[in-house]
């Protein structure tokens, strides 16, 4: 008898245990949902699955954004414009940060962080992530445009503009390339890309706070003159008009151009086997004149958190984990990413996997910024529309360039925000 | 007024898909809600529109949009009804031939869009390739503002002019065989007989598919933001293209709403000019 209820009570404990052990387990964990375009989220699909068995009580859920960079912002816009986004972090492009704070959709991330946050970051991560001395976003890679060149072909890259059309010209009258320098002409964010770091290099500055945001200058005429003259000299092909990244790699990396002007991704891609130029090709920053310093675009792509996000402090949690130290290392030695810990460009087990790193360095140093401002997009659209007509052959650069100064400095105005004198 | 109930459905339907989206706009087109305002909305009168009438760029793409829609719904008329008077004859082969004619229109357009990007590459595409091949220069296609929009005709052409081509199929099997036997009788020719009897009877179709394709042609979309994204220097942009980079990229909704009701307004006026024209085209005949 008292076996018996010995075995019923010892019964009952065991169902009450599993289900308190059930119950342990099954407890919802709090789900950080996480917008990222295509590649990251493969890239980091590895960082969040340990993530996820390390943590019980997280979980990263991923969606994996399309490809291309204004596809992402289309579909995280969509989104945002309801009114209750199904995100808690979003990847972002450093040019979307002062349009999306200034819709309302961001929430400073210095509560959590501190004010210190960025300080660990190399010099060319840093900008752009604040907007009125509140922190919106944190950087998850850097990213900066460079000056490709054929060490087959030529024993030191061009540091001016110059220099940089002679060489070509004689590489190609030697008929060694068919054309001497590739790059991203077609009317998209890529051209402004391109010039920002070229105005830079002719001694201007592009932003609002100029005169006709920097566009009605001498230094603006000259950079987009130069352009139009590597097209029109042959230089560069007519084809580049309709350029973007892929098309600038395809044309280099069959060795038909002597230089390239691209993003540190196309490393990696340039010393696949079946590429004509593995092995043969070297990094610096974009060619400036004498006198002026020479400048890399900044890009890089970074974490904010959604205004509305239910639990902004487990974000955060998550945040921190996808930005730390082991995450870059491995989306650098594995992806060849370029990171964003100062310390981490010294690293020796690094820099012996990536031997570009001290360049890329370098380059960083001498980032600009694209303007921080809320209407950058339209800033920029509107650059992009008159160069594109000099590149395509039409109209002259001072006229053309004194226009679009003219164009921006009507919307800053229209939009209640100071014109440069 | 059992009438008016059996209708209700519809009419309510109608109310809530189209003219409730209409006057939402009509309304947002008096507001400012942009990024400058914070994506708040403002009353500003009339401010987009006069914008919009000053806009050079907005009359540009009317321009632009009206020319890529007019040239492509042209050519397609002609090609359609000569692949239509095609199949309609009787020949060996022809039910597989006319399903295949299908292909092109059966595509999603941006597959093909993206498959006409690589054909009018510079220097690589295909089309490249035969130009190369005849010893002349590569021509930039997609790179030339004169060029461009001839491109985008030709993609649009050849995705659609299957669709004409069905349509006017379907009119020409409307119209019965012994007319063209009892006018072979009395001595017309073939020619002749397409003059006379087919192209006459096939009107209501020829009208028909051009109210269609115009309709989708002035807002063509996504054609254009594959091959070339609008460029170069804005050239093939199209007033949807416009729309669209205010709305998505610029946040600037008040303008958009009103760029997308000008374009509205503008179809209207093409739609009045056309019913009008067939009207007196009746009255005509």
């Amino acid at each position: 008898m008292s076996r018996r209820l010995t075995a019923i009570a010892l019964g009952l404990l065991l169902a009450l245990a599993m289900g308190l052990l059930s119950w342990v387990w099954a407890r919802p964990a709090t789900v950080v949902r996480v917008l990222m375009p295509a590649p990251f989220a493969d890239a980091t699909a590895d960082l969040v699955a340990t993530f996820n068995r390390a943590h019980r009580d997280v979980r990263i859920a991923v969606t994996r954004g399309p490809f291309e960079t204004d596809a992402v912002s289309d579909l995280a816009i969509s989104s945002l414009l309801l009114g209750d986004s199904p995100y808690d972090l979003l990847l972002m492009d450093v040019t979307w940060t002062a349009k999306y704070a200034a819709a309302g959709w961001l929430e400073p991330l210095d509560p959590w962080l501190g004010p210190e946050a960025l300080e660990p970051l190399v010099t060319g991560a840093r900008a752009g992530n604040r907007i009125d001395g509140r922190l919106y976003r944190l950087p998850l890679v850097a990213d900066m445009g460079l000056l490709y060149w054929r060490t087959d072909l030529m024993a030191a890259p061009p540091r001016t503009p110059d220099e940089l059309v002679a060489i070509a010209r004689a590489l190609q009258q030697q008929g060694k390339v068919r054309w001497g320098y590739v790059w991203q002409g077609r009317q998209y964010e890529g051209l402004s890309c391109v010039f920002v770091e070229l105005i830079s290099g002719f001694g201007g500055q592009w932003g609002p706070g100029e005169a006709g945001v920097g566009l009605a200058s001498p230094a603006a005429a000259r950079a987009a003159g130069w352009l139009q003259q590597l097209v029109n000299e042959g230089i560069s092909p007519r084809a580049v008009a309709n350029f973007a990244e892929p098309e600038a790699l395809q044309s280099f990396e069959a060795g038909e151009a002597a230089f390239m002007r691209n993003w540190p991704y196309a490393w990696q891609e340039l010393q696949r086997p079946g590429s004509a130029v593995a092995g043969r090709v070297g990094i610096t920053t974009m060619v400036a004149e004498p006198g002026a310093a020479p400048a890399a675009t900044q890009g890089s792509w970074g974490f904010s958190l959604l205004s509305g996000s239910p639990h902004p402090e487990t974000a955060v949690t998550v945040l921190r984990a996808l930005t730390g130290e082991a995450s870059q290392r491995r989306l650098v030695s594995r992806y060849g990413y370029t990171p964003t810990l100062q310390h981490l460009f010294d690293d020796p087990e690094l820099v012996a996997e990536r031997p570009q790193l001290p360049q890329l360095r370098q380059a960083l140093d001498q980032a600009v910024l694209r303007p921080l401002n809320p209407g950058y997009a339209q800033l920029s659209d509107i650059l992009q529309r008159q160069l594109s007509a000099l590149i395509s052959g039409r109209g002259e650069a001072a006229t053309a360039m004194a226009r679009a100064g003219r164009e921006s400095d009507l919307l800053l105005r229209a939009s209640g925000q100071e014109v440069g004198r | 007024m059992s009438s008016l109930l059996l209708m209700a459905p519809a009419l309510l339907l109608l109310l809530a898909v189209f003219v409730w989206p209409l006057l939402d706009y009509a309304w947002l087109s008096l507001q400012a809600q942009s990024v400058f305002t914070g994506l708040e909305t403002v009353p500003v009168g009339a401010a987009n529109w006069q914008r919009l009438l000053a806009d050079g760029r907005f009359w540009q793409d009317a321009g632009q949009t009206l020319r890529f829609a007019l040239v492509s719904v042209a050519l397609e008329l002609v090609a359609g009804l000569a692949i239509a008077l095609l199949l309609h004859q009787r020949w060996r082969g022809r039910g597989t031939v006319r399903s295949l004619a299908l292909l092109p229109w059966a595509l999603p357009t941006t597959v093909m869009a993206l498959g006409w990007r690589w054909i009018f590459n510079d220097p690589h595409g295909p089309l490249n390739g035969v130009v190369q091949s005849l010893g002349l220069a590569t021509v930039p296609f997609l790179a030339s503002p004169d060029l461009a929009w001839v491109a985008t005709v030709v993609a649009d052409v050849w995705k659609t002019t299957p669709f004409v081509a069905l349509l006017l199929l379907a009119g020409l099997q409307m119209i019965p065989a012994d007319l063209y036997e009892a006018f072979a009788l009395e001595g017309g020719t073939p020619w002749q007989g397409l003059r006379r009897i087919t192209l006459p009877l096939l009107r209501p179709y020829i009208f028909i598919a051009a109210l269609f394709r115009l309709a989708q042609a002035l807002g063509v979309f996504d054609l254009i933001a594959v091959l070339t994204g609008g460029g170069p220097a804005s050239s093939t942009e199209s007033l949807a293209v416009y729309a669209y980079l205010n709305a998505m990229r610029f946040l600037d909704f008040g303008y958009s709403a009103t760029v997308m009701l000008g374009m509205f307004l503008l179809l209207l006026l093409g739609a009045a000019a056309l019913l009008l024209w067939r009207r007196q085209a009746e009255v005509g005949a």
